[in-house]
C-alpha cells in the first residue's frame, strides 16, 4: 500500500480532460446526432419584415401536405412566455429572422417545401437598426415600455465624479464603438424533444440543464418535476447557448403530436436567431492630477441589444466594472444604458460586456498617459487597484457576502496580483525597446501596445455536489453543471481526487440529466472552478471522513486517527487495510451530499491581467501582423495547466476576430443581416492565430478552492485595447472603432498622410 | 433546395444537347459554388449536368506553343503542379490563395471562372438584384464596402475569379463547346460587364461549355506574379488584387500583360498600363506613376473608397517585384 508521504496529487498537472478521446475520435454525439423512433423534423418560418404585426396566418395548403403533422403560429401556442419579453409565439415580429410559425413533417425537405405554403399577411411597421434612429422621437416603440430598457441607464457611483474632474490637472475624453459580434458556435443550437403524454425529455446543448429545465416548465406551463433535460456534449458554448425559442417550439411540437421532435437551426439561422455580443457606444471620461494620480472616471455606456432584451441588464453592468474598479479613483461613475433595435438579438458571450468596457477605458488610459507625457505601463503600475481595493467606505453589513462586482471602496481582494501581472508581461515583450522600435519612414510601422483588466468570477450562485463510493469500489462525483467544452467537469474531478486522496481516473463524474443530479447554477460569468470545485472539495472531505469511519469499522479499529485514503483503499499506520471495493461490500453504500455558498463576507474575489502586443502595420495597405502576444493572467492557482493555457490561447484567437474581422452587416433600407454566413461573418482562422506566450502569475487565492479563481471568460478582455495601442504606439493614429479592418485602419491612418 | 434531374454525359455533344433542351439547366463541376446557391435557394435550376465523365474537359498539357489546362482540373491539382509552380507563379499563387485546402480539393478551374460573384445582396434571397432580374442594385446605398470601383455602370459586382484576373494578365485564350463546335475565345473577350449582360458575368449561353484554358508560350517564359489582399488570410476573396507578367529581353520589357481584381465587374485588363512598360527599359519604369495613372476612372461608392488605394499599392508593389 501507498505511503501517506505519497498522497496522489492530480491539481496542477494536465491531467488529460474526460472528454478529449470521444470528441477526437468521432464518437461524442452531440444533440444533432441524436434520433428516435418515430421521430419529425420540425423547420421555423421567419420573418422577412425587421418591424411587423402578424395578422393572419394562413396554414390549410401546407397543413394539407402528406408529410406535414402540425404547424405552430401565435394563434395556437397559448400564453407562456420564455422570457418577460418573449412569447412562445408572438403577432409582432421584431426582426428578419424572427420567429412566425414552426412546422413539424416527416423530414426537413418536406418541411422546408411546406413552410413556402404558408400565407402570412403582416402590417409592416417604421423599423429602427441603430441606436440613434430607437431614440428619436416618434420611432415606433419595438416593445410597449418602449425602446430603452427600464426607461433609463442604470447608475452606479463612488465617491462624486464632479468634485474628482474639479481636482484634476488634465480631463481627456472620447468615444468609441464596438460591432455585433456572434459567437459562430460549430454547432448550431438544436432541440430534441420527447413528450409521453405525462413528461417531456428534452436533449439540447446547454449551459444549465436545471436552469432550462425550469424556463421549459414555466413557458410550457408543466410541472417541473414532469421535465428532464439532457445535456449532450456542446459543440461550443462561449456563453451564447441558449436564451431562444428553439426548445420551446421543439417542446410544444412534441406535446402536440405526440411524437419525437428534432429542430436544428442552420448556419444562416443560428447567426439570426443565435445570440451576438452587443455592439456599444461608449463616451468615457477621465480626470488627472500633473503627477498622474486619477481623480475621476466617468463613463455612459449605450449597448444594443437588437429585438430582445435576453441577458441585456447583466451585461450592461458588466461593461461598466473596469470603469469603477480598475484604476484607485475615489470619484467613479458608470452610466449603461440598453437599447432594442430591429435587429439580431445580443446576449451572452464570453465575457459579456467586458470587452466592449474594456477597450474604451484601456484606450484612454493611453490618452492619459500620452497627456501626462508618461509611459503608459508606468502610468497603470501607478495607478492599478491594489490589494487592498478602492478607497472608501464598505457598504455592504460585515456578515454578508461581498458582491463580485462591487462599487463601494474600503474591501480588499481576497488575492490581487495585477502588478505581478504588468511586470511579468513588460519584461516578456521587451517593453524596454518599446521607443526603440518606432519607425517612421517605409510602409511597416511598428509598435508596442498593452491593456490590462480586472474581472468577476469566482463565487457563482449555490453549487451542490453529491459523492459516493459505489459498491463496485469507485467513487462517483455527481453534479448538476455543465461542461460546455471549457473543461470544468476535468478539473473539478481533479480537485475532488486530490481532497479524497485517490486519483481522478478512479472517480466517475456524472452530470447532464436533471433526473440524477442536484440542483445546479449555470455554466456562466466564469464560476465553475470556484464555485462547483469549492462545492466537489467539500464533498470529497465529508466522504472521507465517512469512508474512514466505515474502514475503522471493517477493520475493527477504534480509533479512525491512523487511517488514510490511498488510491487503493483506507490504510492504517499499522500496516492493516482495507480495499475500497471490499469496503463498499462490507459498509455498502457510502455517500455524502453537500451544498455551499461560494462566496466571502471579508473579500472581493476578483481575477485580473495584463496583455501585451508587438506589431507590425502595413500604412498603406492597413494590414497588422502581429509579431508577438503576450497574456499574463492572475487567475489564482491553475489547477490543469495545459488546458489554461488552451482557454487563454482560444480567447484571444476568438478576439481576433472581434479586433480586426467580425461584425454583423445590417443593410438598413431592409433590417436584413447580410453576412449571415462563416464565410462572410469572418471568424478567424489559424492563418489569423499570433504567437502566443500564456504566464500565470505566482498567485494562490487563500478562498479558492486550491487556490483556484476564474479564468473562462478573462482571456477575452484585454486583446482589442491591446491591439488598438500598439497601433498608436505604430503609427500615431487611435482608432475607436473596432473592427480594425483594412478599410478602418486606411481610412483612420488617412490623417497621417 | 428543389429536386432537380441529374445526367453524367460523357460526350461534350449529348452534355450541350441536354442543356440547350432544358430550361434552367447548370453544368455541375466540383459544385462548391453552385451547390452552395441551390441550398441558398438564389438558383432553382432543373437539371443539373455533371462534367465530371466528360474526358475534353480533364488534363495538364504541356507543347510547345504553351500550356493547355482542362476546366475539370481541380485547384489542388494545379497548385501541386510543380511545373506550374515554377513556371508560372502567378497562377500557382492565385490557385493557393483561394478558399481553403477542402474547397481546393474539388473546385475546379472552369468552375472558378465560372462563379457567380459574391455581392451580398445577390447571395441573399430577400433582394430581388439587377443581377437576378430584379430593377435596382441595392448595394448602391446599401453596404458596398466590397463592391466594384470601377465599370461599375447599373451592377457593382466584382468578379470574385482569382484565376480570372491572372489568366488575364496572361493573356490566355479559352476553348468553349459552342453550337456544337470548339472555338477559341481570348480570355478578356470571355468576361462580359454588366453593360453588356447584367445577369451574367461571361459570354456562355445555355449549352455552352467551357472546356479548356490555354496559356501561351510566350507568357510561361515571362516572369509573373499574382498579389492578393484579403481580410483574413485563409477562406476569403480579394478586397483587391494584381497579376503582373512581363518578359524583358536585355534590360527591355517585350510583352507585358497586367491586370487587377476585386475592384470590377470583370477581371480589369489594365491595356494602358502594359502600353507605359513594353518597349521601355526596365530601369526607367516608375512603378509609383504608373499604379496612380492606372485607375483615373474609378468612381467610388459609399464605403468601398480603399479599395482605390489598395490596388494602387498592390499594382505599384507586383510591378516591382516583377521587375525586380
Amino acid at each position: 500500500m501507498v505511503d501517506q508521504n505519497t498522497r496522489p496529487s492530480s491539481v496542477g498537472t494536465s491531467f488529460q480532460r474526460t472528454d478529449l478521446k470521444d470528441k477526437v475520435l468521432g464518437i461524442a454525439k452531440y444533440t444533432a446526432d441524436l434520433s428516435l423512433p418515430n421521430m419529425l423534423h420540425a423547420r421555423v418560418l421567419r420573418s422577412p419584415h425587421p418591424h411587423a404585426n402578424i395578422l393572419n396566418i394562413d396554414v390549410q395548403s401546407a397543413l394539407k401536405m402528406a408529410g406535414v403533422h402540425d404547424i405552430l403560429t401565435p394563434f395556437n401556442v397559448g400564453v407562456g412566455k420564455i422570457a418577460p419579453d418573449v412569447p412562445i409565439l408572438d403577432t409582432k415580429v421584431r426582426f428578419v429572422g424572427d420567429e412566425v410559425a414552426a412546422i413539424a413533417a416527416v423530414n426537413v425537405y418536406e418541411a422546408d417545401t411546406a413552410i413556402d405554403l404558408i400565407k402570412v399577411s403582416y402590417d409592416v411597421l417604421p423599423f429602427s437598426t441603430n441606436i440613434d434612429t430607437s431614440l428619436e422621437m416618434g420611432t415606433p416603440k419595438i416593445h410597449p415600455q418602449g425602446n430603452v430598457v427600464n426607461g433609463g441607464p442604470i447608475v452606479e457611483a463612488r465617491g462624486n465624479v464632479e468634485e474628482g474632474f474639479g481636482q484634476a490637472d488634465y480631463i481627456v475624453e472620447d468615444s468609441f464603438t464596438t460591432p455585433d459580434h456572434h459567437p459562430a458556435s460549430l454547432e448550431p443550437r438544436a432541440a430534441l424533444a420527447s413528450w409521453d403524454g405525462t413528461r417531456l425529455t428534452m436533449w439540447k446543448p446547454s449551459r444549465g440543464i436545471h436552469a432550462d429545465k425550469a424556463i421549459l416548465a414555466a413557458a410550457l406551463k408543466i410541472n417541473p418535476n414532469n421535465i428532464t433535460v439532457i445535456g449532450p456534449v456542446m459543440g461550443a458554448g462561449y456563453g451564447s447557448k441558449d436564451e431562444t425559442r428553439t426548445s420551446i417550439l421543439a417542446a410544444l411540437l412534441s406535446m402536440r403530436t405526440g411524437r419525437p421532435i428534432k429542430l436544428e437551426l442552420n448556419r444562416e439561422e443560428e447567426f439570426l436567431a443565435g445570440r451576438r455580443r452587443h455592439s456599444t457606444s461608449t463616451k468615457i471620461k477621465m480626470g488627472v492630477k500633473e503627477d498622474g494620480t486619477v481623480t475621476a472616471v466617468h463613463v455612459k455606456t449605450v449597448m444594443d441589444t437588437g429585438a430582445y432584451l435576453s441577458s441585456g441588464p447583466g451585461v450592461v453592468r458588466r461593461a461598466g466594472q473596469g470603469a469603477l474598479y480598475l484604476y484607485r479613483c475615489p470619484n467613479v461613475k458608470y452610466e449603461g444604458q440598453i437599447v432594442y433595435t430591429n435587429t439580431p438579438t445580443a446576449g451572452s458571450y464570453r465575457a459579456l460586456g467586458a470587452p466592449q468596457g474594456h477597450f474604451a477605458l484601456e484606450s484612454l488610459s493611453d490618452q492619459i498617459a500620452e497627456k501626462l507625457n508618461m509611459d503608459p505601463l508606468k502610468f497603470r503600475l501607478m495607478n492599478h487597484v491594489g490589494p487592498e481595493g478602492q478607497p472608501g467606505e464598505r457598504i455592504t453589513p460585515k456578515n454578508q457576502i461581498i458582491d463580485t462586482q462591487p462599487v463601494e471602496g474600503g474591501v480588499p481582494f481576497s488575492s490581487n496580483e495585477l502588478r505581478q501581472c504588468l511586470i511579468l508581461g513588460a519584461d516578456a515583450i521587451g517593453w524596454d525597446r518599446r521607443d526603440q522600435i518606432s519607425t517612421t519612414t517605409g510602409p511597416i510601422r511598428k509598435g508596442i501596445g498593452m491593456s490590462m483588466f480586472i474581472y468577476r468570477g469566482g463565487p457563482g450562485g449555490q453549487s451542490n455536489a453529491e459523492m459516493s463510493l459505489d459498491e463496485d469500489g469507485g467513487f462517483t462525483l455527481n453534479v448538476g453543471f455543465m461542461d460546455v467544452g471549457e473543461g470544468s467537469s476535468t478539473v473539478v474531478l481533479q480537485m475532488a481526487a486530490d481532497t479524497l486522496g485517490v486519483l481522478p481516473q478512479m472517480i466517475r463524474l456524472n452530470s447532464g440529466n436533471t433526473d440524477n443530479t442536484p440542483e445546479s447554477p449555470m455554466t456562466a460569468g466564469s464560476t465553475l472552478t470556484f464555485s462547483a470545485g469549492q462545492a466537489a472539495v467539500r464533498a470529497a472531505n465529508q466522504l472521507a471522513s465517512i469512508v474512514i469511519e466505515a474502514a475503522s469499522e471493517a477493520i475493527g479499529s477504534t480509533d479512525t486517527k491512523g487511517l488514510y485514503i490511498t488510491p487503493e483503499g483506507v490504510c492504517s499506520m499499522n500496516g492493516d487495510g482495507v480495499k475500497f471495493a471490499d469496503l463498499a461490500r462490507k459498509a455498502g453504500l457510502l455517500k455524502t451530499a453537500v451544498s455551499v455558498t461560494p462566496g466571502s463576507k471579508d473579500y472581493i474575489v476578483n481575477s485580473f491581467g495584463a496583455h501585451f502586443a508587438e506589431i507590425e502595420v502595413d500604412i498603406e495597405t492597413g494590414y497588422v501582423k502581429i509579431i508577438k502576444y503576450v497574456a499574463v493572467h492572475d487567475s489564482g492557482r491553475i489547477i490543469n495547466p495545459k488546458m489554461a493555457e488552451g482557454q487563454v490561447r482560444g480567447g484571444i484567437s476568438q478576439m481576433m476576430g472581434f479586433t480586426f474581422l467580425e461584425d454583423m452587416e445590417i443593410d438598413h433600407s431592409s433590417g436584413v443581416t447580410l453576412n449571415a454566413s462563416f464565410l462572410e461573418h469572418k471568424s478567424p482562422t489559424i492563418m489569423e492565430y499570433p504567437e502566443i506566450e500564456v504566464i500565470f502569475a505566482n498567485s494562490i487565492d487563500p478562498i479558492g478552492p486550491f487556490g483556484a479563481k476564474s479564468l473562462g471568460e478573462t482571456p477575452c478582455i484585454a486583446p482589442a485595447p491591446t491591439i488598438a495601442n500598439a497601433l498608436y504606439h505604430a503609427t500615431g493614429v487611435r482608432l475607436n472603432h473596432l473592427p480594425f479592418t483594412p478599410d478602418n485602419v486606411l481610412t483612420a491612418l488617412r490623417k497621417l498622410r | 433546395m428543389k429536386t432537380f434531374t441529374f445526367h453524367k454525359p460523357t460526350e461534350l455533344e449529348e452534355a450541350s444537347k441536354l442543356l440547350r433542351n432544358a430550361s434552367g439547366g447548370h453544368i455541375l463541376a466540383g459544385g462548391t459554388d453552385l451547390v452552395t446557391e441551390m441550398k441558398q435557394g438564389v438558383i432553382k435550376p432543373d437539371l443539373l449536368i455533371s462534367a465530371s465523365d466528360i474526358k475534353d474537359m480533364f488534363g495538364i498539357v504541356w507543347n510547345k506553343s504553351g500550356l493547355t489546362i482542362g476546366s475539370m482540373v481541380t485547384l489542388d491539382e494545379i497548385a501541386s503542379d510543380e511545373n506550374i509552380g515554377t513556371r508560372i507563379k502567378s497562377l500557382a499563387e492565385a490557385v493557393t490563395s483561394i478558399a481553403t485546402p477542402q474547397i481546393r480539393n474539388v473546385a475546379t478551374l472552369g468552375g472558378n471562372l465560372c462563379q457567380r460573384p459574391r455581392c451580398w445582396y445577390y447571395r441573399n434571397v430577400r433582394f430581388n438584384c439587377l443581377k437576378k432580374g430584379g430593377k435596382k442594385c441595392f448595394a448602391v446605398g446599401g453596404s458596398d464596402k466590397y463592391n466594384a470601383i470601377l465599370g461599375g455602370n447599373s451592377c457593382y459586382i466584382v468578379h470574385p475569379s482569382d484565376c480570372a484576373t491572372v489568366l488575364v494578365a496572361l493573356k490566355a485564350t479559352v476553348e468553349i463547346f459552342k453550337d456544337f463546335q470548339r472555338v477559341r475565345v481570348p480570355i478578356n473577350d470571355f468576361f462580359i460587364g454588366p453593360e453588356v449582360d447584367v445577369t451574367r458575368e461571361n459570354i456562355l449561353e445555355p449549352g455552352d461549355i467551357l472546356i479548356s484554358v490555354q496559356i501561351p508560350k510566350e507568357s510561361v517564359d515571362g516572369k509573373s506574379i499574382y498579389c492578393k489582399a484579403k481580410e483574413r488570410q485563409s477562406m476569403d476573396f480579394a478586397i483587391a488584387s494584381v497579376a503582373a507578367m512581363v518578359k524583358i529581353e536585355k534590360g527591355i520589357i517585350t510583352e507585358a500583360g497586367i491586370a487587377a481584381g476585386g475592384v470590377a465587374p470583370v477581371p480589369l485588363h489594365l491595356s494602358s498600363t502594359e502600353r507605359k512598360l513594353i518597349g521601355y527599359c526596365v530601369e526607367d519604369i516608375d512603378a509609383q506613376a504608373i499604379s496612380s495613372e492606372a485607375f483615373t476612372d474609378a468612381k467610388i461608392l459609399g464605403q468601398n473608397g480603399y479599395k482605390l488605394q489598395l490596388v494602387q499599392t498592390y499594382l505599384e508593389r507586383a510591378l516591382n517585384s516583377v521587375l525586380r
